[in-house]
C-alpha cells in the first residue's frame, strides 16, 4: 500500500497546518486552532444544536456529541482563510465560462404532471397534507 | 511478483530533480516500461484500447452479432461480476427491448445513432424517469423522477442503452463511495478497497466492463479520482459545457456532469453525445461544440513526434512531500512519455494552489446546506410523520440524510450564518478568484498542465471512514479545477504496488476552457503510444473481458 498522504496546507503566515494521518493530526491541528480562533477572529465556534434548528435537522445527542468535534475540527481548518491576505480581490461567483442565459418569464405546462402527484409523500387532492403549522413552539 | 514499474532509479531520486521554470524537463534515462500488469496476459505486445463504441457500431451494421446477443453477454458479465463489485443500486429491466428496438432498426436499415447498442451506467444523482434515482439516499429510497435528464436523454437519443443506476457517496458528498445509504462498491482492481468517489459505481462499473461508458458528476473531483483509483478514463468538462438539469444539485456553482470510458476515444464520443447548450440550464454555455469525436487518429498514422509543439507544464506543488512517492514516479514517468511524443514538459507553479482545498469545501458545504433544504419530505421522498411541520421536517431529514451529508448541511449553515459569510464564503469566493488568475497565467505559457489526479492509489475500505479531513486532504489534485470551471482528463498512466496485480494510477491533465477537444487528442495519442501496459483489472482475466 502506498503512504500516507502527508498534506502540508501553506497559509500566507508562517503558521502551517500539519496533516498527518490519525494520531498526531489532531494534536496539531488543534494546536494551531486555538491561535486561529483567539488571536485572528471574535468568530464563535459552531453551536451545534441550534445549527440543526436552523437546518432544520432533528440531531439526536448522540449525533451532537459525534459531529461536534469533527465539524469543529473542519471549521478550524477553513479559519486558515482569514489568514491571507484577500484585499482588492473580487469574489467570483463561480467560474465566468457560461452564458448569460435568462429566459422569459412565461409559464409553462410540464406534461408529466401525474408522476410529480404520484412521488408527494401526503396527498389529498388538490392539496399537500402536512401538519399543522403553530407559530410558537 | 509485481513491483513499481518505473526505472528504479526513479525512485531513488527525489522529485527535486525537476528544473526550474523555464528549462526543459528532462529525464536523462529512458523510461523502462515493464511488462503488462495483468495476471491472464503475458503478451509483451500488449495493444493500446479500441474503441468499444466504435467496434460495437462495426459489428451490429456489418450484422456479425445483434444488439441482443450483445445486450445478453454484457448481462451475463454484470450477474456475474455484480456480486462482487456492487457498482449498481438499481439495474434496468427494459434493456433487452431497447436492444430488440436497435435490431429493428438495423434489420429496417434505419440511421443508427452513434451510441446503438452501447450500454451506459449512469450515476444516481442524475435523473432518469423509468427507474428509481435515489442520490444514493435514503431519503430518496424509491424516488422516480418525472423526467430524464438532459444528459440522459442525449445518450437515449443516440441509441445509448440506459443498463442501470449507479452507487454513489451520498448526493455526491464523498471520496470512496462508502458514504452510500445503500451498500459499499469494490475496486475491480482490489476488492478490499474503495473505487474512490462519489461516482465510485460509474468508475467501477467501465473497469470491470459492465458497462461501456457511464456519466458520473464532479464537483471536486468525483470523476477524476474515482477514473484514478479504478484505471480508467474519466473526463471532467468545462463548467456550462453540459446541461446540469436533472443533475441532483450538491453545489451548484462547481457540479458538472462526465464522462467514464475504458478508452479515451469512447470518453469523448460521449462528450459529444451529451455536450451543448439546453435552454433548461441556465447556465449551459452556448459555446459551439466542436467535433470531439474527429480526433480518434489509429496510431499507425502518427508521425514518430505527433505531439510536437505541445508545451506541457507540471505542476509543481502536486509533487510536494504528502504525495505517495510512487505516485510522483507514475507522472515522472508520464511526464517522459509525453517529451518522447515531442511535448515539451516544464514545471509551473500555481501559488494559490493549497488555499483551494478550504475554500472549495466552504463552497461546497454552503451551497449544499441551500441545495439539500428541498428535501423536506413534503413534494417527494421519505417522510417521518410529526405533529408540527417543523418536527416533519427536522425528523424526515434527520432519518433520510447519512452523517456526512449531514454534517456538511450544518458546516455549511454555519459559514453562511449571519455575521459569517463575509469571513468564510466570501473569502473562499476570492480564493477562487485567485485560482482562476493562477490557472489563466499558466494556460497562457502551456497548452495543458499535468498532475496526478489523487495523491495516492485506492484506499482500503474503512480507512478514511472516521477522519474528515484526512478524506478531504485526498481531493487537493482536483479542487482548483473546479473552483476555475476548466476541463480535465484523467488517464491511466502506471500502476504502484498493491492489490493482485498492482493498482493503477492516473494522470491528469487539465486544459482552457472549452479546450476538451485539445485534451481528448493528446489523451488518446499519449494512450495509444503507451506501450507495455494493459489495464484491464485481474477480476477480468478468466476471459469475460471484452
Amino acid at each position: 500500500m502506498g503512504s500516507r498522504a502527508l498534506l502540508l496546507l501553506k497559509a500566507t503566515t508562517a503558521e502551517t497546518l500539519l496533516f498527518t494521518s490519525k494520531s498526531t493530526f489532531s494534536k496539531a491541528l488543534i494546536r494551531n486552532s486555538t491561535r486561529s480562533f483567539s488571536t485572528r477572529s471574535a468568530l464563535l465556534p459552531p453551536d451545534l444544536p441550534r445549527l440543526a434548528e436552523t437546518a432544520r435537522i432533528s440531531l439526536t445527542p448522540h449525533e451532537v456529541e459525534e459531529f461536534a468535534p469533527k465539524i469543529r475540527q473542519v471549521i478550524d481548518w477553513f479559519g486558515q482563510l482569514q489568514a491571507v491576505d484577500l484585499q482588492s480581490i473580487e469574489p467570483s461567483i463561480r467560474a465566468d465560462t457560461e452564458g448569460d442565459n435568462l429566459r422569459d418569464d412565461s409559464p409553462e405546462t410540464f406534461e408529466n404532471r401525474e408522476a410529480i402527484i404520484a412521488a408527494i409523500p401526503s396527498y389529498e387532492e388538490p392539496y399537500l397534507k402536512v401538519p399543522k403549522v403553530l407559530n410558537k413552539d | 511478483m509485481l513491483s513499481t514499474v518505473q526505472n528504479p532509479r526513479f525512485l531513488l531520486r527525489q522529485c527535486r530533480h525537476f528544473p526550474p521554470k523555464r528549462r526543459r524537463f528532462h529525464s536523462s534515462t529512458p523510461l523502462f516500461l515493464s511488462q503488462p500488469q495483468t495476471l491472464a496476459s503475458t503478451d509483451l505486445s500488449s495493444s493500446p484500447p479500441q474503441s468499444q463504441i466504435l467496434t460495437i457500431r462495426d459489428n451490429l451494421l456489418n450484422r456479425r452479432t445483434t444488439a441482443v446477443e450483445l445486450a445478453q453477454l454484457a448481462l451475463t458479465r454484470l450477474r456475474i461480476t455484480e456480486p462482487q463489485i456492487h457498482s449498481f443500486i438499481s439495474v434496468s429491466e427494459t434493456v433487452l427491448r431497447e436492444a430488440e428496438e436497435i435490431d429493428g432498426k438495423i434489420a429496417r436499415n434505419e440511421e443508427l445513432g452513434p451510441l446503438a447498442g452501447v450500454f451506459v451506467g449512469v450515476k444516481d444523482n442524475i435523473c432518469t424517469a423509468d427507474m428509481p434515482s435515489t442520490g444514493g439516499s435514503r431519503i430518496l429510497e424509491n424516488y422516480r423522477p418525472p423526467f430524464d435528464a438532459t444528459a440522459v436523454k442525449r445518450v437515449k437519443d443516440c441509441g445509448g442503452i440506459v443498463v442501470g443506476k449507479t452507487n454513489l457517496d451520498e448526493f455526491g458528498m464523498g471520496s470512496t463511495t462508502e458514504g452510500s445509504a445503500f451498500q459499499v462498491t469494490a475496486n475491480p482492481w482490489d476488492v478490499s478497497r474503495v473505487p474512490g468517489g462519489s461516482s465510485g459505481g460509474s468508475a467501477a462499473a467501465v473497469s470491470a466492463r459492465q458497462c461501456v461508458v457511464s456519466l458520473g458528476s464532479d464537483t471536486g473531483g468525483s470523476v477524476r479520482q474515482p477514473a484514478s483509483f479504478c484505471g480508467v478514463v474519466g473526463l471532467k468538462p468545462t463548467y456550462g459545457r453540459v446541461s446540469r438539469f436533472g443533475l441532483m444539485a450538491y453545489a451548484s456553482s462547481l457540479d458538472v456532469i462526465g464522462c467514464f470510458g475504458s478508452s479515451v476515444a469512447d470518453t469523448g464520443i460521449l462528450l459529444h453525445a451529451i455536450a451543448g447548450y439546453d435552454r433548461l440550464d441556465s447556465t449551459s454555455s452556448k459555446h459551439e461544440v466542436p467535433n470531439y469525436t474527429s480526433q480518434f487518429m489509429s496510431i499507425s498514422s502518427l508521425e514518430s513526434k505527433p505531439l510536437k509543439g505541445l508545451r506541457v507544464g507540471l505542476i509543481r506543488e502536486t509533487l510536494d512531500d504528502g504525495v505517495d512517492k510512487a505516485v510522483v514516479s507514475s507522472i515522472v514517468g508520464a511526464a517522459s512519455h509525453l517529451e518522447e511524443l515531442g511535448c515539451t514538459v516544464t514545471e509551473v507553479s500555481l501559488p494559490s494552489f493549497s488555499l483551494g482545498l478550504p475554500a472549495y469545501y466552504i463552497l461546497a458545504s454552503s451551497e449544499s446546506s441551500s441545495n439539500l433544504s428541498r428535501y423536506d419530505g413534503v413534494r417527494y421522498g421519505s417522510q417521518v410523520g410529526a405533529d408540527r411541520l417543523n418536527s416533519l421536517y427536522g425528523d424526515s431529514r434527520a432519518k433520510g440524510f447519512g452523517p456526512e451529508v449531514k454534517m456538511r448541511i450544518l458546516m455549511g449553515t454555519y459559514a453562511l450564518s449571519a455575521g459569517y459569510y463575509d469571513a468564510y464564503y466570501k473569502r473562499a469566493q476570492q480564493v477562487r478568484t485567485l485560482v482562476q488568475k493562477s490557472f489563466k497565467a499558466a494556460l497562457n505559457e502551456n497548452d495543458i498542465l499535468i498532475s496526478p489526479a489523487a495523491p495516492s492509489p485506492a484506499y482500503s475500505i474503512g480507512e478514511k471512514k472516521n477522519d474528515p479531513l484526512a478524506m478531504y486532504a485526498g481531493d487537493i489534485m482536483t479542487v482548483n479545477v473546479n473552483l476555475a470551471g476548466l476541463p480535465a482528463l484523467v488517464l491511466p498512466c502506471g500502476f504502484v504496488e498493491g492489490g493482485p496485480a498492482g493498482l493503477p494510477v492516473g494522470l491528469q491533465m487539465i486544459g482552457a476552457a472549452f479546450d476538451e477537444e485539445k485534451l481528448l487528442k493528446v489523451g488518446h495519442i499519449f494512450e495509444q503510444m503507451l506501450k507495455g501496459y494493459k489495464f484491464i483489472p485481474p477480476l477480468l482475466a478468466d476471459g469475460i473481458a471484452c
